[in-house]
């Protein structure tokens, strides 16, 4: 049997399975932590950072990624602190404004209290969360995608920019791409670029992290653990 | 090469070597670093080795090209031995007479000499130099007394005794709780206590355990490790050798940058050396301790340079960093566990083992303990490597050691610790450089970077290039760091240009904080350091270009305008010659002007006027 530990998320004192995450068992418990690069049963790499929590540890409080820390007994977790909240709002703020133009960045950015930008659009196709890179096999085990370069410079690329006989055409990338859900009409109007209103609406009863579910279909392009599709 | 089986056999080995110098009744010493080989170091040894040919002086004079000598400022350098006389700036023209005159005749050559830049004296030996005395080289030191390819050098020096009385003296615990006596702290940048470190990684469960030299170093403007590297190799690896032995490892890596061609070659040889006389491989000096070293290059990524992304690189993966929740102490190389420490923290180990902890931890202030290699550079009189006691003031460094600032302009601020440190104001120069005093003023020792600036650098500007080399050097991998840098830029870019708002202050500040809480590596929770520690300081420089559209440092070239003084001006027409946009008109003996709807400010009437009459608006 797999041994069982216990540790306190929230003030909630959760038994989960030793060698999870504190992000996994967070949402298998009901906590909802926004995440982004995150994906259920695939390496997390904690890129997004938008899932940081306060790990409390001898009294100190130590800030990180709760998709990378695993899980041990007796640990303190605290998700939705002040602190925690203005952080995550900052790193969304910086999200959506690379790439406004996706409804799941949109969605995001509202979760984490983000109403409007102090940055200037860049409407970038890619995020660079690194999903597709991470849950591509490929034949024989080679990946045909690959991050390229490195800082700003950085993208997803196939070698040499060619669409790689590696490729086994699964289409998991493709599932798991947070910016092909077709943007909301109206906000990205040339000269006119806001944050949609649209999907401020399904959220209006929690203009912060989310304490509860609204139950909203925006989840399921983030892999929400309780967007009515996943549940 | 002869083996060295036993530590009987490496006293004799040193002795021999001592036995057989005693012949030459000179040394020649000339520094080969990278710095003298800039300044033509190459062509005077060659001079030098021709004269010394043609006076059939080989049997009786010793030629040692050896590593940097610091004082990078003077050379190429030559000191002669055994009366440590020192001549600077070099050149091929001068061998001939340093031969017939110092070496045969006993005659000191006066041009040579340095002169004081105070008093106008000339100086005849290396320890009566300002820049030297108010020096405490424990490290650096060495670096004279060894060529770097000779093992004999450094044997000759007591190399690898320190080595022996750990195999045999010692038990490994004894070695790590030296270190840890020692309050050894790391010296590249992190300042984590190297012994802590050690005890860890040697309680860490695992049959199979690494050490790695972290020689990437990648900062502006730093070289310590460089030189220590190029000019001491095998002090690094005895360093190694005593970690793996205290750690129970038996395999080391050196991870070196490939732009350090020297470096490269010279711990090669070393490596080789080594391994030639038993002192690497199976059995080292008659002891059951296995122990070998692979050298590695780095490919120019900074990032490389934090310890999660070398070990990456080491495996053959994309040098990226990892989440460190479980320490690489633990999970490192391999997954194994892993030492990694810097050049210069492992040159420190040899010197403990030998003179036991409380020699070390005597010098230093109360956190952090014994000597600090630093770089000093930027608008000073004596640039070069400096070593100082822990606790040194800046300003005896930046006025003592360095001479002050290089033109009538005063200092402004020191820049401590290359894209991870901060700007101090001249105000905060009474801080000694300390781990924690400094990290508490905002900035950090980082890796030993020391930039001095003058009131002609705009700190707007300094905030800017530090962040124009994050924005290159960032991975890329997370959020804050890939994004919050460039929108950093962006910010910091517009505030240069004029288009600056005064709530984005307010603005980068937070974005700082965010990125210090949030980044995923070291390099990313300290990449806004460069600005919040310009901003905690220079705040008002930040609310001129904002407010009044103006850069009081004359830098930004969106924000002056380039005039000519009329009165000071002698209408020679040398700026009018140098300019390269035909943007300044004007008669010989008649007032110039400068049209600046043609000028692309690019400051070079201003370099070329010798009357100063170009004026900065």
């Amino acid at each position: 049997m797999t041994q069982q530990v216990t540790l306190n998320i929230d003030g909630a004192l959760i038994r989960a399975a030793k060698g999870t995450s504190v992000l996994d068992a967070a949402l298998d418990f009901g906590i909802c932590i926004p995440h982004l690069c995150h994906v259920s049963n695939i390496e997390d790499i904690g890129s997004c950072r938008l899932c940081i929590v306060e790990n409390i540890v001898n009294g100190r409080s130590k800030i990180t990624t709760s998709c990378t820390l695993l899980v041990q007994d007796d640990m303190m977790i605290l998700s939705n602190t002040d602190k925690i909240r203005r952080l995550r709002h900052n790193i969304a703020e910086l999200l959506v404004s690379e790439a406004p133009n996706s409804r799941a960045m949109q969605d995001i950015a509202l979760r984490c209290g983000v109403e409007e930008t102090r940055y200037s659009f860049r409407n970038n196709d890619c995020i660079l969360c690194g999903r597709c890179v991470r849950a591509c096999t490929g034949e024989f085990g080679v990946k045909p995608l690959g991050f390229v370069g490195r800082g700003k410079d950085r993208r997803v690329e196939a070698p040499f920019n060619l669409r790689s006989k590696l490729c086994n055409e699964c289409g998991r990338c493709i599932d798991l791409c947070p910016m092909v859900m077709p943007a909301c009409d109206g906000p990205m109007e040339t000269g006119k670029e806001r944050l949609c209103g649209n999907c401020e609406s399904k959220l209006s009863d929690t203009d912060l992290t989310l304490g509860y579910c609204v139950g909203c279909y925006f989840g399921e392009g983030i892999q929400c653990q309780r967007s009515p599709i996943n549940v | 090469m002869t083996k060295i089986n036993t530590v009987n056999d490496l006293e004799n080995l040193r002795n021999k070597i001592l036995e057989d110098r005693e012949k030459f009744r000179a040394t020649l010493v000339i520094c080969g670093g990278t710095g003298c080989q800039a300044s033509r170091a190459g062509g005077v040894i060659d001079e030098i080795k021709k004269e010394l040919d043609n006076h059939g002086l080989n049997e009786s004079v010793c030629l040692r090209t050896t590593g940097c000598h610091g004082f990078c400022e003077q050379g190429p350098l030559i000191v002669i031995e055994p009366d440590n006389l020192f001549y600077c700036h070099v050149t091929p023209d001068d061998v001939h007479e340093i031969i017939t005159k110092t070496i045969l005749n006993n005659e000191i050559v006066e041009r040579l000499l340095y002169t004081d830049p105070v008093s106008g004296n000339l100086i005849k030996t290396e320890s009566e130099i300002p820049f030297y005395k108010a020096q405490d080289r424990q490290i650096l030191t060495q670096n004279r007394q060894v060529d770097p390819c000779s093992i004999e050098d450094y044997i000759a020096i007591g190399g690898y005794t320190a080595l022996g009385k750990t195999l045999f003296e010692m038990s490994p615990e004894s070695v790590v709780q030296e270190i840890m006596d020692s309050e050894l702290r790391g010296r590249g940048g992190g300042g984590f206590p190297t012994g802590l470190k050690w005890a860890e990684c040697r309680e860490a469960p695992g049959d199979e355990k690494y050490v790695i030299c972290n020689a990437d170093e990648g900062d502006p403007g730093a070289y310590m490790d460089r030189c220590v590297l190029e000019g001491n190799p095998h002090l690094v690896l005895e360093g190694m050798l005593i970690g793996a032995w205290a750690i129970g490892a038996s395999q080391g890596h050196i991870y070196v940058r490939n732009e350090y061609p020297l470096a490269v070659d010279n711990i090669r040889v070393a490596v080789q050396q080594a391994r030639e006389s038993g002192l690497l491989g199976d059995g080292i000096l008659g002891s059951k301790f296995s122990f070998d070293v692979e050298i590695s290059r780095g490919g120019g990524a900074f990032v490389c340079g934090e310890s999660t992304a070398l070990m990456a690189s080491l495996e053959g993966k994309v040098g990226e960093p990892k989440p460190k929740d479980v320490h690489t102490v633990i999970d490192g190389l391999w997954h194994k566990p892993t030492t990694l420490n810097n050049v210069e923290t492992w040159a420190n180990v040899p010197a403990i083992m030998k003179n036991g902890s409380s020699a070390f931890a005597a010098k230093g202030s109360k956190g952090s303990k014994g000597t600090k290699i630093l770089a000093l550079t930027g608008c000073i009189k004596n640039t070069g490597l400096v070593e100082v006691e822990m606790g040194t003031p800046i300003k005896n460094i930046v006025f003592d050691i360095g001479g002050g600032a290089n033109n009538e302009k005063p200092v402004k601020a020191v820049q401590t610790g290359g894209p991870s440190g901060g700007c101090l104001p001249v105000e905060k120069f009474d801080l000694p450089v300390d781990f924690d005093e400094l990290y508490d003023a905002g900035s950090m020792i980082g890796s030993g970077g020391m930039v001095v600036m003058d009131e002609e650098t705009c700190m707007v500007d300094v905030a800017k290039y530090f962040l124009t080399f994050l924005q290159d050097e960032s991975c890329g991998k997370c959020v804050p760091c890939r994004i919050g840098v460039s929108r950093m830029l962006e910010i910091v870019t517009d505030i240069t240009e004029g288009r600056g708002k005064l709530e984005q202050i307010n603005l980068l500040e937070e974005l700082g904080d965010t990125l210090s809480h949030t980044a995923l590596c070291g390099l990313g929770k300290t990449a806004a350091n460069p600005v919040l520690s310009t901003l905690r300081y220079f705040r008002e420089e930040y609310e001129i270009h904002i407010e009044e559209k103006k850069c009081p440092a004359g830098v930004c070239q969106e924000l002056i305008t380039y005039a000519i003084d009329p009165e000071s001006c002698t209408f020679c027409g040398l700026c009018k010659k140098a300019c390269p946009h035909n943007a300044i008109t004007g008669e010989k003996k008649q007032a110039h002007e400068i049209d600046l709807g043609l000028c692309i400010k690019c400051g070079i009437c201003r370099s070329e006027c010798k009357f100063e009459s170009i004026i900065i608006n």
